[in-house]
C-alpha cells in the first residue's frame, strides 16, 4: 500500500511540474507574442482611423485646447534641446499642449511599430529615411502637400533638393530636419602632435592606412576608434564607383565586383593586426552600443572616428571645447569618386492616426522656420533646411556647429545623389548576414574573399524574395 | 486511488441524501461551481487574455510572414524550413543555449547544494547568511545587475584589476569568444538562492538517525554525503533540475544587456535571437515559429528528465 501511495505522489508531483513547465514555456513564447498580438485589432484600428484623421485636417486650429504627442530618438543633448524648443512652442501657442516621448535609436523603431499596430501613434514622429517609403505605402503618414501649399508649413526658404528626400510616390510625407553626410572626424591636435599632415578631401583608403600607421607609430594609441567596418561604410564603398550595396529594384546586391570590399577588409585586418586601430574584441568588450559621446577619441584613446556629420556637436561637447577636430569626407577606393551623399538626417512626419494634423503641421513649421527655436536646437539634427534660418543662426553657433555647416557645404559640391531607401529585407541582410560575417572576418576566422562571397550568396537569397 | 475515489463518492451520496429534490441538488452544485469559478476568475481572465490567446495567435503567426505593419501572410512551413536549413545563426543560437544550459544548470545546482549544506548547521546569525545568500536570486535577473556585470568584466573592470595584481595581463572577457559566455554562466551560478532554499528544506527532512547509524557503521564525511545525503535529496534535485533547466532554456536579460549576443554569436541565446528576429528585424512569424520550437524542446527535455528519474530518484518510503 505505501508503495502505491508513493507512486500516486510521484504522479501528482510530475503533473504539477509538467504544468509549471508548460506554463513557463508558454511564457517564453508569449514574450514574443504579447506585443505581436496587438496588430490583429490594431491594423483595423489604423485603417478606420485614417480617414477621420483626414477630416480633422480640414478643421482649422482654433483656441480650443489641443493635446499633441511628439516622439523622437537621439542623444541626451538632443533631448534637452528639443524639450526647450517644445516649451518655446507652447509659450507661443498656449492652447497647444505637447506631451513627448524620447528614446535611443535602438529602441525607437520597436516602440513606434508596436504603437502603429495598436493604433496609438503619436501625432508628430521623428522618422528615418530608411522607413518613410514603407510607412507611407502602409498609409501611416499624412501627405503634407496641402499644408505646404496653404502655408501652414512654410517652405519658401527651402531649396527643393532639401525636401525631395521626403517625397514618396510623388507625395511629400516627411519634412527634413537637417542635412547630414557621413564623415571622418580627425583629432587635429593629435595629428599635430604626431607631425602627420591632415589629408585632403579626396583621400583614399590607402592614405587612411598610411596615416593610421603613422599616427599609431608616433602616438602609440589607436589611430581609429569605433565601427571601422560599419555596414554604412560597406554601402558607401560602392557609391564612389557609381553603384550601391543594393540593386535599384532591391532584388539583389547592387555590385558585381567583390574586390573593393575584399581590399577594404584586408586593409582593416592589417591595421588591426598592427594594433593601429581598436581591435574588434576590445570594441565588443568595452564599446558595445557606445554613443559618439562615449567614443575612445573623446578620451584621446584614439585619434579618428567615423560618424554622421550632425553627431559632431554632441561628440565635441563631450570631448571639450578646447579640443580641435576636423571633419573629413569618407576615404574612397583608389580612383573612385566621392563616397559621400547628403542625407536628410531625420524627418518629422504626421501620423495618419493623428486627430490634430493641423496643429501637428504648425509644430513642424515652427521647428523648420522659427529662428529662436533653431538657436535652441543648435543644428544638432543637422544643417537646417531653411536658408533663412541657416544664415540667421550660423554666426552664433559654436565651433562644432560651424565646422558641421562648413563640412556639409564642402561635401555637397561633389556629393553623390541620395541612394534609394533600403529595400525590404535590408535589415535582415545587415543584421543576419553582414554583421555575423564581418565579425568572423575581424576575429580572423574567415578570410575576406570568402566572406565577400558568402555575403553575396546569402544576401541575394534574402533579397530575391522582393522579386514580383 | 480506488479507496480515495470511494470516499468522495460516499460523501457525494451523503449530500444527495440530505437534499430533498434532484433539481435543487443540481442548482446547489452549479452555485458551488460558480462561486469557485468566480474566486479563480482573476487568474482565469489573466490566463486566457495574456497567455492562452496570445499562444494561439503565435501558433497561427508561426505559419505566416508577418512584419507588424502589414497583415500576416500564410507561408505554410517556410519559417521552419528557413530556420532548420537556411539560417546558420539559428544553429549558433541553439548551440549557445545548450552550452549555457549544460554548464550553468549543473554548476548552479552544485553551488546551491554546497551553500545549503554549509547553512544547514545551526550557527549564530545563520538566518542573516541565508537571507544574504538569497539576495542575488532576487536581484540577479535585473537589468541593474547585468549592467554592473558589464562593468565588472569590462576591460577596465574589477576582474582585470584583481588579476592585474597577480601580474596577469588584462583579458577582454566580454570580447573573447572563449570567455564571454562564461561571464554569463558565472552570473547564473551567482544566482543560486532559490535552489539553495529548496535544498535547505530538503536537507532538513533527512532523518538524523540515518547519519547516526552510518557513523556507528564507520561511514563519515564524504561517504555519508554520497550514500545518505545525495540519495535522500534526489526528489529535491529532480525538482530543482527541472525548474532550472526550464529557466536556463529561456535565458534572455543577461545576454541582452551584458553581451548582446556577441562575440561571434557565442552568447546569442535562443530567446535573444528570437527577440532580435521579432523586434529588430520585425519578422514576427519567424519569431513565433522559433518560440514554438523552443516550447517543444523544453517539453521534450522535461519529459526526458522525468523518464530518467525512475533510475536515479529515490523516494524514502519506497520498498518499506
Amino acid at each position: 500500500m505505501p508503495g502505491r501511495n508513493n507512486r500516486l505522489a510521484v504522479l501528482v508531483i510530475s503533473l504539477i511540474l509538467m504544468f509549471v513547465a508548460t506554463q513557463c514555456g508558454g511564457g517564453g513564447s508569449s514574450t514574443a507574442q504579447a506585443p505581436s498580438q496587438a496588430p490583429a485589432s490594431g491594423s483595423q484600428a489604423s485603417a478606420t482611423q485614417a480617414p477621420s484623421g483626414g477630416q480633422a485636417a480640414s478643421q482649422a486650429s482654433s483656441g480650443a485646447p489641443v493635446e499633441l504627442r511628439l516622439t523622437w530618438w537621439g542623444s541626451q543633448d538632443r533631448h534637452d534641446r528639443t524639450i526647450k524648443a517644445i516649451q518655446l512652442f507652447q509659450q507661443k501657442h498656449p492652447n497647444i499642449h505637447i506631451t513627448y516621448e524620447f528614446s535611443s535609436f535602438n529602441d525607437y523603431l520597436t516602440k513606434l511599430s508596436t504603437q502603429a499596430a495598436g493604433g496609438a501613434l503619436p501625432d508628430v514622429m521623428q522618422m528615418d529615411y530608411a522607413w518613410i517609403a514603407e510607412w507611407s505605402q502602409r498609409g501611416l503618414l499624412v501627405p503634407l502637400d496641402d499644408y505646404t501649399k496653404n502655408g501652414t508649413i512654410n517652405v519658401s526658404d527651402v531649396d527643393p533638393s532639401n525636401l525631395n528626400g521626403g517625397v514618396v510616390d510623388g507625395k511629400l510625407v516627411a519634412i527634413n530636419l537637417g542635412s547630414n553626410s557621413q564623415n571622418w572626424v580627425l583629432d587635429a591636435d593629435a595629428f599635430k602632435k604626431a607631425g602627420v599632415d591632415l589629408p585632403k578631401d579626396d583621400w583614399t583608403w590607402d592614405d587612411f592606412e598610411k596615416i593610421s600607421t603613422a599616427l599609431h607609430g608616433k602616438l602609440g594609441n589607436w589611430a581609429h576608434g569605433m565601427a571601422i567596418a560599419d555596414n554604412q561604410l560597406w554601402k558607401s564603398l560602392y557609391l564612389s564607383q557609381g553603384a550601391w550595396a543594393f540593386a535599384k529594384d532591391g532584388t539583389q546586391l547592387g555590385y558585381t565586383d567583390d574586390k573593393p570590399l575584399v581590399d577594404w577588409l584586408n586593409m582593416i585586418l592589417r591595421l588591426q593586426k598592427a594594433g593601429a586601430v581598436m581591435p574588434h574584441q576590445e570594441e565588443l568588450a568595452s564599446y558595445a552600443n557606445a554613443s559618439p559621446e562615449q567614443s575612445p577619441t573623446v578620451t584621446s584613446k584614439a585619434d579618428m572616428e567615423y560618424f554622421w556629420s550632425n553627431q559632431i556637436t554632441s561628440f565635441w561637447k563631450a570631448a571639450g571645447d578646447n579640443r580641435n577636430f576636423v571633419e573629413m569626407p569618407l576615404p574612397r577606393p583608389t580612383g573612385g569618386k566621392s563616397a559621400n551623399y547628403i542625407k536628410p538626417g531625420q524627418f518629422f512626419s504626421i501620423s495618419s492616426q493623428s486627430k490634430h494634423p493641423q496643429e501637428a503641421a504648425m509644430f513642424i513649421d515652427f521647428f523648420t522656420n522659427d529662428v529662436e527655436a533653431n538657436q535652441i536646437l543648435g543644428a544638432e539634427r543637422g544643417v537646417p533646411i531653411s536658408n533663412k534660418v541657416r544664415d540667421a543662426i550660423k554666426p552664433q553657433m559654436g565651433k562644432s556647429q560651424q565646422a558641421m555647416f562648413d563640412y556639409v557645404a564642402r561635401v555637397s559640391k561633389d556629393a553623390q545623389p541620395v541612394p534609394p531607401a533600403d529595400p525590404p529585407g535590408a535589415t535582415d541582410v545587415i543584421n543576419n548576414v553582414y554583421k555575423p560575417l564581418i565579425d568572423q572576418v575581424l576575429f580572423e576566422q574567415l578570410p575576406p574573399d570568402q566572406a565577400a562571397k558568402q555575403l553575396r550568396d546569402q544576401a541575394n537569397a534574402i533579397l530575391a524574395k522582393n522579386k514580383k | 486511488m480506488a479507496t480515495s475515489g470511494q470516499t468522495i463518492s460516499d460523501e457525494a451520496r451523503g449530500v444527495g441524501r440530505i437534499s430533498t429534490r434532484p433539481v435543487s441538488r443540481r442548482r446547489r452544485r452549479n452555485l458551488n461551481n460558480l462561486a469557485g469559478y468566480l474566486f479563480i476568475s482573476p487568474w482565469l481572465i489573466g490566463f486566457f487574455l495574456f497567455t492562452f490567446l496570445p499562444m494561439l495567435a503565435s501558433l497561427y503567426f508561426a505559419f505566416t510572414d508577418y512584419s507588424i505593419l502589414s497583415p500576416p501572410r500564410w507561408v505554410g512551413l517556410a519559417n521552419f524550413e528557413q530556420m532548420f536549413f537556411h539560417d546558420p545563426r539559428y544553429w549558433k543560437s541553439v548551440q549557445a543555449t545548450f552550452y549555457y544550459v549544460f554548464a550553468a544548470v549543473p554548476l548552479r545546482l552544485a553551488f546551491a547544494l554546497v551553500v545549503a549544506m554549509l547553512l544547514n548547521n545551526y550557527r549564530p546569525g545563520v538566518g542573516i547568511y541565508r537571507a544574504a545568500y538569497y539576495a542575488p536570486s532576487v536581484i540577479g535577473g535585473s537589468v541593474a545587475v547585468a549592467v554592473m556585470w558589464r562593468q565588472i568584466f569590462g576591460t577596465q573592470g574589477v576582474v582585470n584589476a584583481l588579476t592585474g595584481f597577480l601580474g596577469i595581463p588584462p583579458v577582454t572577457w566580454l570580447g573573447d569568444p572563449k570567455t564571454a559566455i562564461w561571464t554569463l554562466i558565472i552570473l547564473a551560478v551567482w544566482q543560486f538562492g532559490s535552489p539553495m532554499l529548496i535544498f535547505l528544506a530538503g536537507l532538513k527532512q533527512i532523518p538524523k538517525e540515518l547519519y547516526e547509524a552510518a557513523s556507528m557503521d564507520g561511514a563519515h564525511g564524504w561517504s555519508q554525503f554520497l550514500h545518505i545525503t545525495i540519495p535522500m535529496l534526489t526528489p529535491v534535485i529532480l525538482f530543482n533540475l527541472v525548474m532550472q533547466m526550464i529557466s536556463g532554456f529561456m535565458v534572455f536579460t543577461q545576454a541582452f544587456i551584458v553581451t548582446g549576443g556577441a562575440p561571434l554569436d557565442t552568447t546569442l541565446f535562443y530567446a535573444l535571437y528570437l527577440y532580435q528576429r521579432a523586434f529588430v528585424n520585425f519578422q514576427m512569424g519567424y519569431a513565433s515559429a522559433m518560440a514554438w520550437v523552443l516550447l517543444i524542446v523544453v517539453a521534450l527535455f522535461t519529459a526526458l528528465v522525468f523518464r530518467s528519474s525512475s533510475a536515479w530518484v529515490h523516494y524514502e518510503t519506497e520498498g518499506d
